[in-house]
C-alpha cells in the first residue's frame, strides 16, 4: 500500500519529502502500524506526539490504509 | 447587582455581540478564572479576561521576569526584570481594569498543591511551559469538575482545546507522555494568538455563548500557514480518565 506522510517544520529534515515541501510518500505492507512506519523511515518515536488523519486524532498504534494522507506532529509544551 | 454607568461604557463594544448583552457581562463579572503560568500564554490570556471584565483572575506562577521573557510576555516591561511575575503582573492588569479582582500566587503546581490552587475557580486556563505540570492540572481539574483551557505552543506551531471530561477527553487521552526538557523557541505572535484563543474559549463558556472546542484540537501552523480542526477521541485505556484510570 502506498500511504503519504506529511510534517510540519521541525520533522521536516527527518521525514525527507518527496511529493512536495511536506509530504513523502512510503510503501509499506498493509496493516503496518505508524510505529512501525516511524521506525522503518528512522523517525524517533520520541519526536512524534500523535498523528492525525482524515481530521482524527490517531496514535500511533494507528494502521494506516492505502492513500491514506497522515500528518505527524511532534510534542509541544512551551507556554 | 446590576451594571454600573461605567462598566455599561466600558464593555458597550462588546455586550452588543448576539447573545452576549448585560446578562453575558454579569456573568463574567461573576466569574473567577485559574491561570496557571504567566508566561507568553498566560500574559495574552490575562489581558484579554480582565480586559472583557472577568471579576476574579488567579494568576499562577513561582518565577521572576526574566530578559529573555520580553520577546513573548507582554504583561511585562524591561522595568520588571527580577521582579516576582505574579507581583508586576498584577499591577499591569490591575491599571488595564481595576473592577478585576487579581490573586497573585507565586507557587509552582505540583500534585500537593494543585487541588487547592484550583478549587473555587469556574474554569482554569493552562499556560504552563512542562507536559508534567500540564498533566497534574488536568488531573486536579478533573478532580474539582473544573474545565481546562489547553494551549501549548512550539516556533510558530500551537495547540488549543478544551477539556472537560467526561464530556470530553481529557488531556491524556491524546498527548502520550513525552518528555520535552528542551526550551523551545517561540516568538511573540504564537503564544499572542494562541493565549487570545485561550480567552476567547473562557469567554465564551462563561457567557454562554457560542460553541467552543470541546472534543476539538485546533493545531495552527505558522510557518506556512494553516489552521486544522481535528475530532479527538476519549481513550478507553486513559490512564487518567479511562475505566483502568490510576
Amino acid at each position: 500500500m502506498i500511504i503519504y506522510l506529511r510534517s510540519g517544520r521541525k520533522l521536516h529534515d527527518l521525514l525527507k519529502p518527496d511529493v512536495d515541501q511536506y509530504t513523502r510518500h512510503v510503501e509499506m505492507q498493509e496493516g503496518a502500524t505508524l510505529v512501525e512506519i516511524l521506525g522503518e523511515l528512522g523517525i524517533p518515536l520520541v519526536m512524534v506526539a500523535f498523528a492525525f488523519v482524515d481530521g482524527k486524532v490517531r496514535k500511533l498504534d494507528y494502521a494506516p490504509t492505502d492513500g491514506d494522507v497522515i500528518t505527524i506532529q511532534s510534542p509541544v509544551a512551551g507556554g | 447587582m446590576a451594571l454600573l454607568a461605567d462598566e455599561l461604557d466600558r464593555y458597550a463594544r462588546q455586550m452588543g455581540l448576539p447573545d452576549w448583552g448585560k446578562d453575558g457581562q454579569e456573568r463574567l463579572r461573576a466569574a473567577s478564572v485559574f491561570i496557571a503560568g504567566a508566561g507568553g500564554l498566560g500574559s495574552a490570556a490575562a489581558l484579554y479576561v480582565a480586559a472583557a471584565g472577568v471579576g476574579r483572575i488567579t494568576l499562577c506562577d513561582p518565577d521572576t521576569v526574566e530578559l529573555s521573557n520580553l520577546n513573548r510576555q507582554v504583561l511585562y516591561s524591561t522595568s520588571d526584570v527580577g521582579r516576582e511575575k505574579t507581583a508586576a503582573a498584577s499591577e499591569r492588569l490591575a491599571s488595564l481594569n481595576p473592577a478585576t479582582a487579581i490573586v497573585p500566587l507565586r507557587e509552582r503546581i505540583d500534585t500537593c498543591s494543585a487541588p487547592d490552587l484550583v478549587a473555587g475557580h469556574d474554569i482554569a486556563i493552562d499556560c504552563l511551559d512542562t507536559l508534567e505540570a500540564r498533566f497534574i492540572l488536568n488531573r486536579a481539574c478533573m478532580a474539582l469538575d473544573v474545565p481546562v483551557i489547553y494551549a501549548a505552543v512550539s516556533g510558530f506551531t500551537g495547540q488549543l482545546s478544551f477539556i472537560h471530561p467526561p464530556a470530553t477527553p481529557c488531556l491524556k487521552c491524546f498527548i502520550p507522555h513525552k518528555s520535552t526538557t528542551e526550551k523551545p523557541q517561540v516568538p511573540g505572535c504564537t503564544t499572542g494568538i494562541m493565549g487570545s484563543l485561550q480567552a476567547a474559549e473562557a469567554i465564551k463558556y462563561l457567557t454562554g455563548i457560542g460553541s467552543t472546542l470541546a472534543g476539538r484540537l485546533l493545531i495552527v501552523e505558522g510557518m506556512e500557514p494553516r489552521f486544522d480542526i481535528l475530532e479527538i477521541e476519549k481513550d478507553p485505556d486513559c490512564p487518567a480518565c479511562g475505566s483502568q484510570a490510576e
